[in-house]
């Protein structure tokens, strides 16, 4: 199509020139901006990174604070109007006890104890971005502590607030994503150049190597590899070695993409140009040839984020991956596979819904810059 | 050609070899060894088992023997066809897998058949309809079906499944047909049951596939020959089933081979949740139990399946596309 | 006739009065608006020989095979030591399949406890009584050394083999001695380090003959023990206790009774595919794989339990008949399915595809199981425990792999500290549903060992401030930023790790809520959720800090210590070393330096040879030092949790309203479902 258009064209239009003076990004960009929900996408991918990042600040209650009185409340409805009608949003206090027919926990609102909301209110301390230590949060109350009245998204059996946890797991379950891809991507991009530049018998060699980890299956890969490591680790060690664990898979992938790009632009001419002027192999991959297809790394790679978050629940659910009381989507949605879960607190449910909107926004992100990492075409 | 399928032919078995050595090794790297597991187990029954005890135990497993004669002896046996014995099951490994295997082959392939009965017609759809409602709709809920972790979908859905519509819960027989010889009644009975796995199953893949249709049915949609056909005056939809969902499915050809492994081993967290009588719950079983003949066999067997898989796409490749075949000489 | 051992009997006193009022805690008063609470009942054995019956009844199964020759009469099949049960409500009829559901090849319990009867002597509905089973009756001598078993005259072996005092001395013998399948001797055989033996007496007299009195024996004859717990758990699994084995039919697979010998043994073995003539014989006197061996309980396998239905018939030849002269059991068999998951199991038992399922019930879908009543056309029971917790935090005392922690670990204060921290009502209402009973490690007021009034409260109560003064003064006083009580050695914050296990109960989230009690008084706890086989790695490794398990069991403290005190190595949580000090004779392990401890074993060691009463003192004194001592902290007990949640169709009779629950009880075995039936 590109190419009948190129030669029916006679004149050059001065958005032409524009086109042809432009960086391969800016290109990639324009292109990427036409895609409506590529870009929405995106914007709901760094509206996420920034809710991780201000995770802390935007939970409610300590994560780990249990209470055996406040177990499984449902989502709390917010009242916004006040007696007289004026704009103060508030909620009821609750009254909770156990109806011995039926065992489950039944809470009644009480609406002579009104509590009002409050922006920055005071709660938990932590450390603020890893700067200062604060114990200001976006939402609180006006009176007590928000422990005793504030479920936004109810809670679970332990009477531990699922908003705020949720907020520190999208921290834990986003960042995990990111640095297995940047693991995957060093590896992918490494490998796969070496053995796209080289050829020969150390492409054969690694080439082998990722047949033999593709052909691996993947369960028993991470369950060996998990199992092993040892169990006097910290939360975070173990949270470093899954993301490791996580993307020792999917780093075969982008090598394969890699690889195939790099047998293409070794033919090419800058290329030579390069090895010529005496540049060395490493700098001839990271400073020539990896630019020259950044944009199709970054559609790779948010392709690869969500089987990240993926693997990371799968490995949760199956009692390998980050076990409580480390707080991520898995353990979360771990925590929702139960009968009594789906029968009495459907509300923990809940916890997927982020897991979708994200793993749906990487997938067309992706998808948005793969069309437009081609701005040629 | 046949020197380069016999050069191919050549790595899948050094590639066999090497996953032989590799699930021997993973399902070894967790401490503890099977004595250790069954000790556990028996504990719960207020047993004791005594270090001697144990030590007897493995012995008689010839757990006691360092790991590569370990290796050495499995191996040796696997490659004259002997799978060894259960340790958990305490049968033939291959009886054990038999059992399971035509139930794991039977749930995947309904399935596979479902996901393309969807995806296909849905991805040229939206091919032809692009960026219609109808394309959106459907992308999104292929989507969605992607983004929800399924095992927590299989346990909801078989949750109301039982409490709105009464359906059987969980595994592939009525409990009057489990211990019943293969008859009409009991494959109905396997029929009724294979719905709700094969559509959680489903889920996962039919995004994928949509993905993919719509976009090689765009390609070939702005092809010439299209344009010309339609000049033609060809009905709109002889146009387009005629050649280019034909050629939009080629590359399908090419997934046929990943698609083995999945045959036999079923997705094993779906299988495990449903509780369904198929090789995956096993696996899993077997790992935790590090019961090693087991679950070195169905490592080894899944590995195999994707070596030859991928053998069998490169072939489909090389026949459907006559510029590989000449490259490789080039 | 002395059925009753003095300790169980007042064992059942102490129950009886338990039942009048169950207990003070509230809860248990609230529990009773449930209605699912019953009281204990069970069967009763008629031992007057004037009211047993005179003619017998069979299956009509039975009766097919017997007019086809295949079967003696049913009469011939009897012994004429007969044992006649009374059931519960009716007399039932014959028919129908019990199914239920199980988790595969290592849920061998499953079915074993289905066949408790298989033993010498089995514990009533109270689980405080002995009654006879297989042996009609029991004596232990005055001296304490001889302990002798009269069996039923007439008892049969499932093939029809007569079932004699040979079957004793062959177990004892060729299994037990023969080195090759058991290496080591067991302390049930083996009193004061000094190995017993198994006399014959007669046909149907056996002798257990001492050097020195052995008073205990007969609890331990009693119990579920690896000498008193019969054919079907210690035999099954490769394991070879359990006192007597077919010998008629198991010599043929022993290498001494085989011309040849051991390479006659081997060849033979491996031409059936097995690896040697052990392996062999570990399964051939398995009942759950091979349906060939003879058995003596209600029910033998006929479809292996390594398959997706474990199945299992009526024994043609089982000795006991109801009081209308009829056979048992009135079920003709036995249908379990495996399950890959046990929310599966749940929901299977909610749609009602099993008609009796305690086990693998999850507490925590109570509400949940109760909602699906109707529809599954179940009734749900809740069967309340006789163990003192169902969390028990053991701290390690054998642990040196970092001296400060070791150090907190051993002091007494430390350990009463963290157990005033805990908020054992917090931790009933979330995980027992306000069923359970808050309180120490020591059993019920109304079990002979209780320790006293007071024990079950001592240092297990909430006192948050008196737990902070006395971290304080022990020495941990200085805190980090966080508010968390730092080493002593180094100045970084003290950890300490809980290693929990997802198993019969969420271990890992009590724990959680545990670590968070623990956090209010500075002391960080980390939890580590650790898979079964890897925790009991670490904890034979010596490397845990703190474990968390449950103390079932330990109510019969002599009969099962492995979660009271150091002597079993099997699970020696509360100090791995020690165990095996204790176990090896002090050859292996390390010596204990806490003079508690030592006091501890040393009482347990002299209690073997004690008479009843002094046998029940030493108890509570070992109760008290492990009380007052808090080497585990116990948390909240005699709660359904443990099999105590039962769904039972509506279409099963002579259904007891309340089960035991306890080792010994093997729930739901001890409740006899030979005497079980469908009522349509």
């Amino acid at each position: 199509m590109s190419e009948a258009a190129k030669a029916d064209t006679p004149f050059v239009t001065a958005a032409e020139e524009k086109v042809a003076a432009a960086t391969q990004l800016q290109l990639t960009w324009w292109r990427f901006r036409k895609h409506r929900v590529a870009v929405i996408s995106g914007i709901v991918v760094i509206f996420f990174y920034l809710m991780a990042l201000f995770a802390d600040f935007l939970a409610v209650t300590g994560p780990h604070s249990t209470d055996a009185a406040r177990s499984y409340i449902p989502p709390q409805a917010i009242h916004w109007f006040d007696q007289d009608g004026s704009f103060k949003p508030h909620v009821y206090a609750l009254k909770g006890r156990r109806d011995m027919r039926t065992f489950k926990l039944v809470y009644a609102p009480d609406p002579s104890d009104r509590r009002y909301l409050k922006l920055f209110a005071e709660g938990y301390s932590y450390t603020f971005l890893g700067l200062f230590e604060t114990n200001r949060h976006l939402l609180g109350l006006d009176r007590g502590v928000p422990e005793d009245a504030l479920f936004l998204l109810g809670t679970d059996q332990l009477g531990r607030d699922v908003w705020s946890r949720l907020m520190l797991a999208t921290r834990t379950s986003l960042s995990i994503g990111l640095i297995g891809v940047a693991l995957s991507l060093f590896l992918g991009i490494l490998l796969g150049g070496v053995s796209g530049l080289y050829g020969g018998v150390i492409d054969t060699a690694i080439q082998r190597l990722i047949e033999i980890l593709r052909s691996i299956p993947t369960i028993p890969l991470w369950m060996g590899l998990a199992a092993a490591l040892p169990s006097d680790w910290s939360v975070t060690q173990v949270y470093i070695a899954i993301t490791v664990i996580i993307s020792l898979i999917g780093w075969t992938e982008l090598a394969r993409v890699v690889r195939g790009r790099f047998l293409a632009l070794r033919e090419e001419d800058f290329v030579t140009a390069a090895e010529l002027a005496g540049a060395s192999r490493l700098r001839i991959i990271f400073r020539h040839m990896v630019p020259s297809f950044l944009s199709h790394i970054i559609a790779a790679v948010s392709l690869a984020l969500p089987a990240m978050i993926i693997s990371e629940t799968t490995l949760s659910f199956l009692g390998l991956g980050l076990r409580p009381p480390a707080i991520s989507w898995g353990v979360l949605l771990q925590d929702a596979q139960n009968l009594q879960a789906i029968a009495i607190a459907p509300w923990l449910l809940l916890v997927a819904v982020p897991v979708v909107i994200v793993i749906l926004a990487f997938n067309f992100l992706g998808d948005g810059l793969r069309d437009a990492a081609d701005p040629y075409g | 050609m046949l020197t380069y399928t016999l050069q191919r032919f050549g790595l899948a078995l050094i590639t066999i070899w090497a996953i032989s050595v590799i699930s021997f090794v993973i399902i070894q790297l967790p401490p503890g060894d099977f004595v250790d597991a069954y000790i556990a187990s028996l504990s719960a029954s207020g047993s004791m088992v005594r270090q001697e005890e144990a030590q007897a135990l493995r012995q008689l497993y010839g757990l006691d023997q360092p790991i590569w004669v370990q290796y050495w002896k499995w191996a040796s046996r696997v490659a004259q066809g002997d799978f060894g014995t259960s340790m958990e099951w305490g049968r033939p490994v291959t009886e054990v897998l038999g059992d399971r295997l035509w139930l794991t082959v039977a749930v995947s392939l309904a399935a596979i058949f479902l996901t393309w009965g969807i995806a296909l017609p849905i991805g040229i759809y939206s091919a032809v309809r692009q960026y219609s409602m109808a394309d959106y709709a459907f992308t999104l809920i292929g989507f969605v079906g992607l983004a929800v972790p399924n095992f927590l979908l299989a346990l909801i859905i078989m949750y109301f499944g039982f409490v709105l519509f009464d359906l059987n819960v969980g595994g592939l027989f009525s409990a009057e047909y489990q211990l019943a010889p293969w008859s009409w009644g009991k494959a109905k009975d396997l029929m009724a049951h294979l719905p709700l796995p094969a559509l959680i199953l489903a889920l996962a893949g039919t995004a994928q596939l949509i993905r993919i249709m719509r976009a090689n049915l765009l390609d070939e949609l702005r092809r010439p020959y299209v344009a010309t056909a339609r000049a033609r005056g060809l009905a709109e939809w002889r146009v387009i089933v005629k050649y280019p969902v034909r050629a939009a499915l080629n590359p399908f050809a090419s997934t046929i081979g990943y698609l083995l492994p999945f045959v036999v081993s079923g997705s094993i967290v779906v299988s495990l949740v449903l509780s369904l009588p198929t090789v995956g719950p096993l696996l899993l079983r077997a790992l935790v139990a590090q019961d090693m003949f087991l679950a070195g066999t169905i490592v080894l067997l899944l590995g195999v399946l994707t070596v030859i898989g991928t053998f069998i796409s490169d072939l489909i490749l090389m026949w459907i596309d006559p510029r590989i075949r000449a490259g490789i000489h080039g | 006739m002395a059925f009753n051992s003095p300790l169980m009997a007042q064992l059942a006193l102490g129950l009886v009065l338990a039942v009048g009022a169950m207990s003070p805690a509230s809860a248990q008063s609230s529990l009773g608006q449930s209605g699912l609470v019953g009281t204990p009942e069970g069967i009763t054995i008629v031992t007057d020989q004037a009211q047993w019956p005179k003619t017998f009844n069979e299956a009509p199964q039975l009766a097919d095979l017997v007019k086809q020759g295949k079967l003696p009469a049913v009469k011939d099949r009897l012994p004429q030591d007969l044992m006649v049960i009374k059931p519960v409500k009716e007399i039932g009829k014959y028919g129908g399949t019990w199914r239920r559901g199980f988790t595969g090849p290592g849920d061998d319990e499953n079915g074993n406890r289905i066949n408790a009867s298989d033993r010498p002597m089995l514990v009533d509905h109270t689980g405080a009584k002995v009654n006879p089973s297989l042996a009609k009756s029991w004596k232990m001598s005055d001296d304490g050394k001889v302990f002798t078993l009269n069996l039923r005259r007439g008892l049969r072996w499932s093939d029809g083999a007569p079932m004699t005092a040979d079957d004793f001395v062959f177990w004892f013998e060729e299994i037990y001695s023969n080195k090759e399948i058991l290496p080591v001797g067991i302390p049930d055989m083996t009193p004061a380090g000094k190995p017993g033996k198994i006399v014959k007496v007669d046909d149907y007299t056996v002798n257990f003959v001492f050097e020195v009195p052995f008073y205990l024996f007969e609890d331990l004859m009693g119990g579920d023990t690896l000498i008193g717990g019969g054919q079907a758990v210690r035999q099954s699994n490769k394991r070879s206790h359990g006192a007597y084995a077919p010998a008629h039919y198991l010599k043929k697979f022993l290498p001494k009774f085989m011309p040849g010998g051991a390479d006659a043994a081997n060849a033979a073995a491996r031409a059936e595919g097995f690896d040697s003539w052990i392996a062999r014989l570990h399964f051939k006197k398995d009942w759950t794989l091979n349906p060939e061996l003879p058995v003596l309980g209600p029910f033998r396998t006929v479809q292996p339990i390594n398959n997706a239905v474990w199945v299992m018939e009526r024994n043609p030849f089982y000795w006991a008949v109801d009081t209308a002269g009829n056979q048992l059991p009135y079920l003709d068999r036995v249908q379990m399915t495996v399950v890959e998951n046990l929310e599966v199991l749940n929901l299977r038992a909610m749609a009602g595809d099993y008609d009796l399922q305690e086990r693998h019930i999850d507490l925590g879908k109570l509400p949940v199981l109760l909602e699906n009543q109707a529809r599954g056309k179940y009734k749900v029971h809740l069967d309340l425990a006789l163990n003192g917790t169902d969390a028990i935090y053991h701290f390690n005392q054998s642990f040196d792999a970092d001296a400060e922690i070791a150090k907190w670990l051993r002091n007494a204060d430390f350990r009463r500290a963290l157990s005033l921290a805990i908020d054992r009502k917090q931790l009933n209402e979330t995980f027992w549903l306000g069923v359970a009973v808050p309180g120490s490690t020591a059993p019920g007021e109304a079990l002979p060992y209780f320790p006293g009034p007071g024990w079950r409260e001592k240092w297990s109560t909430f006192d948050q401030k008196t737990a902070n003064e006395m971290l304080d003064k022990i020495g941990l006083s200085r805190k980090d930023a966080q508010g968390f009580r730092v080493r002593t050695d180094n100045g970084q914050r003290l950890r300490i790790q809980i290693q929990a296990v997802q198993a019969f109960l969420p271990w890992p989230k009590i724990s959680e809520m545990v670590a968070d009690q623990w956090a209010k008084v500075g002391i960080q706890a980390d939890v580590r959720d650790t898979e079964r086989n890897l925790a009991f790695t670490r904890t034979q490794n010596n490397e845990h800090h703190i474990m968390v398990w449950n103390n079932g069991g330990t109510e019969l403290l002599y009969l099962f210590p492995r979660h009271a005190i150091p002597v079993d190595p099997t699970e020696a949580f509360m100090g791995p070393e020690h165990a095996k000090w204790y176990a090896s004779g002090g050859t292996q392990g390390k010596k204990p330096e806490d003079p508690n401890i030592l006091k501890m074993l040393e009482l347990f060691t002299s209690a073997a040879g004690q008479k009843t009463d002094e046998r029940i003192k030493t108890a509570q004194e070992i109760w008290k030092i492990l009380i007052d001592q808090q080497y585990a902290i116990g948390t909240v007990g005699q709660s359904p949790a443990l099999m105590g949640v039962r769904l039972v169709s509506e279409r099963l009779g002579n259904i007891p309203s309340r089960n035991c629950i306890a080792q010994h009880c093997r729930t739901p075995g001890g409740a006899h479902p030979e005497t079980w039936f469908y009522k349509n």
